[in-house]
Parts: structure tokens; sequence; C-alpha cells
């Protein structure tokens, strides 16, 4: 008797639960059920859009930037209205393009794992009838939303900054693109500047032990050995390490090597150089190479000794190169809020140029013009999915930091640009030195969809012709010598 | 009793009729699968006295066990290629055999010291798959289909009902038997049980593997619910996540094992829904503060959590009846 009165209780909570838990009117015992019925574009409401972002885990500072990004675009391109003065989570109002609504359904939150993402898409997507989705914004994630889009053929997906390269080479949904380089893209350039101009025939590599981190190096690597060098060592610390001793002892001694290609991210860099200096003692700058987590911050705790290193690109130049069409994007980003706590300001309210100048806020914003373009490419008429997905993958965008249109596989062919630490009278600033035009994710045939994902041992090191390797644009004192 | 767990059972079955599909496959699915999962800690801890937190290490053996067998030619795993029924008993084998060993390895520590090995077990179990990344990935395996049998979610979740039910109603009829009634001696006294001349350890080793044998199922209707496993899903947050589920609703409850699925899960996936909310603070962000203090005030109202709750409120009722 007393039990009946539980288990009622409990069938009662589910299904009052059940039939309160979102709006869409349903048979509900639908074998067809592999697509929601809120899916897809058949609905003619317009576009319903998520934005997959982070707001836990090592990349959660930078929730409120994707979320700016995707905004900034709508703002420009879309007439929307952002909901806050100081912060883009609180959505927008008003986008519209070709008289074709943009309605902002939800942010995800994801925490960097592959599991989260999925269940926040689920959401975003079966309860509140997204068909749009931009993000996600990490490597891992990015492959487990390319395959749910592949699962979910009437979804758009645009990705955010997510920068794993299977995600496109090898799980190839036809719904998913990207408006950026992978990983390995960034790092395009830099292998052949440090063997041809700075003497390197030997490196070794250290890299997060995750597929962004395998991406990254795979590009160094890739680049490096095309035009002659060697690697001789390559360690993969787990991403979230804080003590990197063991694995800096896992490297050779500067007197062994030419030099040293870093790519670990985050929190990651410092303590690892720290490291580095514990066990091999003191930097020389021009022996170390880097990626995006490479920047002059690290002169704070390692001293100006960094100064000389090399660093690969990201989605965005560095700050000394200033176009008319950047200072227009940062201003325009400066008009549209009056502060966005963003990451870089240690999600302090700062003026939004500050986070609109880096990656992150601009993969996001790469996507959103991408919609918007799309959507005006179509007419506004997306309920012909297919044509909608073709007017995307045609699409070639005038973007602020260099034009990007899709290779085959619907990942972007981009502009990258190389930099270097410099020592301007005891500052540490970083300079642009080069710019590798039209990089697209294979290599020139090193990466395909039938080569091994990059790994911990692949790609193996290999003599090969690259089709931007001497073509790189020299760039002095911020001006592109073209 | 028995009349009211069937009302509940007919009920689950009639809900994909009056729910929505998102309730349906995803909350109610994840509550199965998630329940299932919490129910063999609840079941350890119940009959043998044992708190385990390696049960979700079992749920990811068996998910990347079922990946590597069924999948075939993509750059992850091993790629066996093998019918997908044939993946999926191989997957419960394998994780059953190594329940099995690990079981009958603690099986002569008790209290703290079988949860402290349990937890190495799920650490340990964790790198095994993050560090050896021919089974694993590399970073994890994805595009892992259902069998064909299972194709529409809605079948999904009635095999999580199933399941859910012949478990529940399995663990309770095992209590009954002679090793279920031994297994029981054993949690209260293992001296004495010893002296009487029953095998302790084996009692133990047998429960555990069990246990996984339960689990290996969860695992599985995992990966075809998800169609991917990684090693941060098996990584000791989403461990002790299974715990707290088990706790929240009520240790020593079988049914409190869904109970606090469900609960979970709704406070996942609708918490941040609830108007004003974010007004309080409470974004998604912060959803892991609220399953804490969720579980603290548990924890300090209800020792036997959710299920301790709902007895002390019918007890009253109970006493105040004329």
């Amino acid at each position: 008797m007393r039990r009946s009165k539980v288990l009622t209780l409990f069938m009662a909570l589910a299904l009052t639960a059940g039939c309160g838990g979102g709006g869409n009117a349903s048979s509900g015992l639908p074998a067809d059920q592999k697509q929601p019925a809120s899916s897809g574009s058949s609905t003619g409401n317009g576009i319903r859009l998520g934005i997959l972002g982070q707001c836990e885990g090592p990349f959660g500072g930078f929730h409120e930037d994707v979320v700016a990004g995707t905004t900034l675009a709508l703002a420009r391109f879309a007439g929307a209205s952002p909901s806050s003065k100081t912060s883009a989570l609180e959505g927008f109002s008003g986008a519209k393009v070709a008289g074709t609504p943009i309605e902002l359904v939800g942010i995800g939150c994801g925490d960097d794992t592959a599991d989260r993402i999925v269940q926040e898409v689920r959401r975003l997507v079966e309860q509140l009838g997204a068909n749009v989705i931009i993000g996600p914004l990490s490597g891992d994630e990015g492959i487990a939303i390319a395959e749910y889009a592949k699962a979910h053929p009437d979804l758009t997906v645009l990705a955010g900054i997510s920068g794993s390269q299977e995600q496109t080479l090898h799980v190839r949904a036809p719904n998913y693109f990207r408006f950026y380089g992978d990983g390995a893209i960034w790092n395009a350039g830099l292998g052949d500047l440090l063997h041809n101009k700075e003497g390197w025939e030997t490196v070794a590599v250290i890299a997060d032990d995750y597929s962004f981190g395998h991406t990254s190096a795979a590009g160094f690597i890739a680049d490096f050995c095309a035009v002659g060098g060697k690697v001789t060592h390559r360690v993969f610390p787990p991403l979230g390490t804080t003590d990197y001793s063991s694995y800096i002892a896992q490297l050779p001694n500067p007197d062994e090597v030419d030099g040293y290609f870093w790519a670990v991210g985050g929190t990651g860099t410092q303590a690892a150089l720290e490291a580095f200096v514990n066990g091999k003692g003191d930097l020389t700058g021009k022996q170390h190479a880097g990626n995006l987590f490479f920047n002059p911050d690290l002169a704070q705790a390692l001293g100006t000794d960094i100064a000389g290193a090399y660093v690969g690109g990201f989605a965005t130049l560095p700050s000394d190169v200033r176009t008319p069409e950047i200072e227009e994007y940062l201003a325009a980003a400066d008009k549209t809020w009056e502060s966005i706590p963003g990451a870089l300001s240690g999600n302090k309210p700062a003026k939004p140029s500050v986070a609109a100048a880096f990656g992150f806020f601009y993969g996001y914003y790469t996507a959103g013009v991408a919609l918007a373009e799309a959507l005006e490419a179509v007419g506004g008429d997306i309920t012909d999915v297919p044509a909608f997905h073709k007017a995307i993958a045609g699409l070639t965008l005038d973007l602020p930091y260099g034009d990007i249109k899709l290779d085959a596989n619907r990942s972007g062919i981009v502009d990258v640009g190389l930099s270097r630490l410099v020592n301007e009278s005891g500052k540490v600033v970083q300079q642009t030195v080069a710019i590798v035009p039209g990089v697209d994710q294979t290599f020139g045939g090193t990466f395909s969809p039938d080569t091994p994902s990059p790994g911990r041992d692949s790609p193996a090191c290999a003599k090969r012709d690259l089709p931007w390797a001497g073509k790189a644009i020299t760039v002095v004192n911020g001006v592109p010598q073209r | 009793m028995k009349l009211a767990f069937a009302c509940l059972v007919f009920g689950l079955a009639l809900l994909p009729a009056v729910a929505t599909p998102f309730f349906v496959n995803f909350v109610m699915t994840q509550t199965l699968i998630l329940g299932l999962a919490a129910a063999t800690i609840v079941f350890l801890a119940k009959y043998g006295g044992m708190i385990s937190l390696a049960q979700l290490l079992m749920v990811g053996i068996a998910g990347f066990m079922y990946g590597n067998a069924a999948l075939d030619g993509g750059a992850r795993g091993l790629n066996l290629g093998w019918h997908p029924w044939a993946a999926a008993g191989f997957a419960i084998l394998v994780t059953t055999l190594v329940a099995f060993v690990l079981g009958a390895i603690a099986s002569r520590s008790t209290g703290i010291y079988f949860l402290m090995l349990t937890l190495v077990y799920g650490v340990i179990g964790y790198f095994v798959f993050a560090q050896i990344v021919e089974i694993s990935g590399p970073g994890g395996i994805t595009s892992i289909q259902r069998p064909e049998l299972l194709g529409p979610p809605v079948l999904l979740y009635y095999a999580g009902l199933l399941l859910s039910v012949a478990a529940y109603a399995g663990f309770r009829a095992l209590g009954r038997t002679a090793f279920g009634l031994a297994l029981q001696g054993v949690r209260d006294d293992p001296v004495r049980m010893a002296s009487l001349g029953f095998n302790v350890p084996l009692h133990r080793a047998l429960a555990f593997a069990l246990a996984g044998f339960v689990a290996g199922l969860a695992g599985l209707l995992n990966v075809w619910w998800n169609g991917q496993i990684d090693p941060a899903s098996i990584s000791i947050g989403p461990t002790l996540i299974l715990l707290i589920i088990a706790v929240i609703g009520g240790i020593s409850s079988l049914k409190g094992a869904w109970l606090g699925a469900f609960v979970y899960v709704l406070v996942l996936t609708y918490l941040r829904d609830l108007p004003l909310v974010d007004r309080i603070g409470l974004t998604e962000a912060r959803f892991n503060t609220v399953i804490g203090v969720i579980v603290l005030m548990i924890m300090v109202l209800s020792p036997e959590g959710l299920t301790g709750i709902v007895h002390k409120i019918r007890k009253q009722f109970g006493e105040t009846r004329p």
C-alpha cells in the first residue's frame, strides 16, 4: 500500500513532466522519430538558430565571446539588435535576411566533452526545434557534432571554431560547413620558414594529447618535413596537465636539436614552458615555435627570453596588421555593445573589440556572416534544404581578415598569418612576419579522407611538394608586401 | 504493491503516446539508462554492503567493446566489423569477465577500503582507455550505430524500460534466493558466514560480476543512444555523477536509482528553462552546483534519499490517519 503511493507519485511526475516537456505536438509512437517533428526547414517559420558554446571546461571563459561573434555578424548583416548592451548571452531580436526571420532559440552549454555537446545539440534541435546550429567550439566536439549533422540531413551546421581535421576531412557530412581553418592549417608555412630561413634541420614536437593538439602538430610536421626537416621526438601530454616535468624530461636537450614546436594550449602553455626552464635550462626564444597560445603575455612569467619565437596563425591576424576592413569590423563590435566580458579580459567587462580581435569570437562571426549571405543567396527561401546547403557551399566570404571559400569537404581555404615575438625596448610584442595565402586542409595530398586521423604517430615525416611552399607574402611593419 | 508496479510500468509503456518525442527519446531514455547503471550500485550496496565506484567503468567497457567490434572500416578503434548482436554479446561477455576479475581482487576488502579500491579501478580504467588509443579511438569511438531491430529511437526507450523492469525484478528476486540470502549474510557478518562454511570472497566476486553484467547492458544502451563514447565519458566526474544519482534516490532503495536518475536528468534538461532562474544566477553553467546543493540537502534531510523522504511523508500521513 505504502509503496504503491511512491510508485504512483513517480508515475504521475513522469506523466506531468512529459506533457509539459515541450511545445511540440506529436503523436508520440512514431517509429518515424529518427527526425524530430520540428527539425528541418520544412516548418517554414524561418531560421531557428541554436548556438553551441562552452560554459564549462577549459574553454568555458569563451562562452560570451563566441555568442557575441555570431551576434555581431547578424547585427551587421541581418539587422539584429542585441537584448543587452553589456552581454551577448541575453540574445538578440529583429534579425531578418531577405524577409526570412532568424530567431535565437537557445544557447547550448558544452564542457569540452563530446558526450555533453551531443546532449546539448539534441536539446537545441529536438526540444527547441533549431534548424540551424552555429558551433561547436572545440576539437572533439566538432567530430561529434559533424556525426550528428550527418545523421540529421535537414539540419544545417556552421562550425564555430572547432579545429580538428576529421570533422570535415573524414566525416564529410554534406550539411556541416566550416568557414575557417583547422589546427593543421594554422601552422602551414611555419616549417618552411623555420627550415629555410632559420636553418632548423631537426625539431622536437610537444602537443596536447587530443584531436586539436594532434591536428596542430600534424600541420607543423607535414610542413616542416615537406621542405626537408626531420622530427626527432613527439611528446603528447594529456590536456589539462599541470605538472609537465615528466613530459619535458622526454624531450631532447637544447644542444641535441635545432628547435622545439609547442602546441600546448590554454593554461598549459606557460606551465609547460616553465617546466622546460626548470628541466632544460634557460629559454632561447629563437629555438622555439608554437601555435595560438604562444603570445606576448608569456613574457610576464618567462621574461623577455621568449622573444625570437615564431608563432603559427589562428583565425585572425596578429594585431599589428590593420586594414580598413579590420578597423571597420572592430568598430562595429564597439558600436554593438558598450562592453563584453570576454575571456581575453578575464571575463571582466571590456571593449568588445578586444574579444572581436581574437579567433574564438571571429570563428563564430564567420559562421554568422555565412548564414546571412547564404540566406541572401537563396532569396530567404529555406524550404529547399539541399539548395540552401548548395548555396552555403558555394559562398566566398569577403571577411575582414581575408576572403574564405570552402573546399570539396566544406572546410575553409584560408590565409594564414605567421608572426614572431620580438623584444621592443624591453617589451615583448607580436609582429606579423608573413601571410601564407590559400591554405587548404589536404596539405597538397598529405591528408585525405583515406589517410589516418592525425594522432601520436601520424602523419609520418616525409618530403613532398606543398602548394604554398616559398609563396608566403612577407609582412613588414604590419603591411603585406604583395 | 505489485498492482502499483504494474500500473507504473503500464504508464511508462504508454508514455510515448502522450509525451513529446524529446521527452521520451531524450529525457526518459537517458533516465532509464542512468537508472539501470545506478541500480547496480544500489544492488551491491543493499545486498552486499559494497559501495562501488567502478560501475561507470563497466558501462564504459561495454560501450568501447561494442564500438570496437561493431564498427567496420573507419579511422577509429579496432574496426572488427562484426554483426551488431555478436558485438553486443562480446561486449557483455568482456564486461562481465572484467567485473568478475576486479570483483575477485576487491573481494577481501570492505567498507571505505572497498570504495577506495573501486575508485582506483575507475581511475585506472579511464587511463587505460585514454592511453591505449588503439581501443578507444583516438579521441573516442564515434558513428556507433544501433542494431536495426532498435532503429527507431522509441524502441530504444522500450528496450531501456524492458531491461530496467527485468533488472529491478531480477535484483529483488535474487535477494530471496539462497545466493541472495547468503550475500546479505556476508554483508551483515562476514566472519560468521565464513565460519559457517560460506565462501565469502566468492559471493562478493559473483555479486560484483552480476552487477557488472547489468551495468554492461546499460553501457550498450548508452552507446546505442549516444552514438559515441570517449574516455572522458568514464572520467572521474561522470563516475561521481552515477554515485550521486544513487544517493539522490536513496542508496538502499532499488527504485531510488531510477528516481535519482529522473531527478538528475530533469534538473540537467529543464532547470534553465524555468522562468526567472537565471535572474538568481542559476544558469546552465552552475548546474553542477545545483546538483551539489540538492545532494547536500538530501544527505542532511534524509540519508535514505528521495525514497526516504517519500517514506517519511507517508508515515506522517499514516500516523495522523484515524
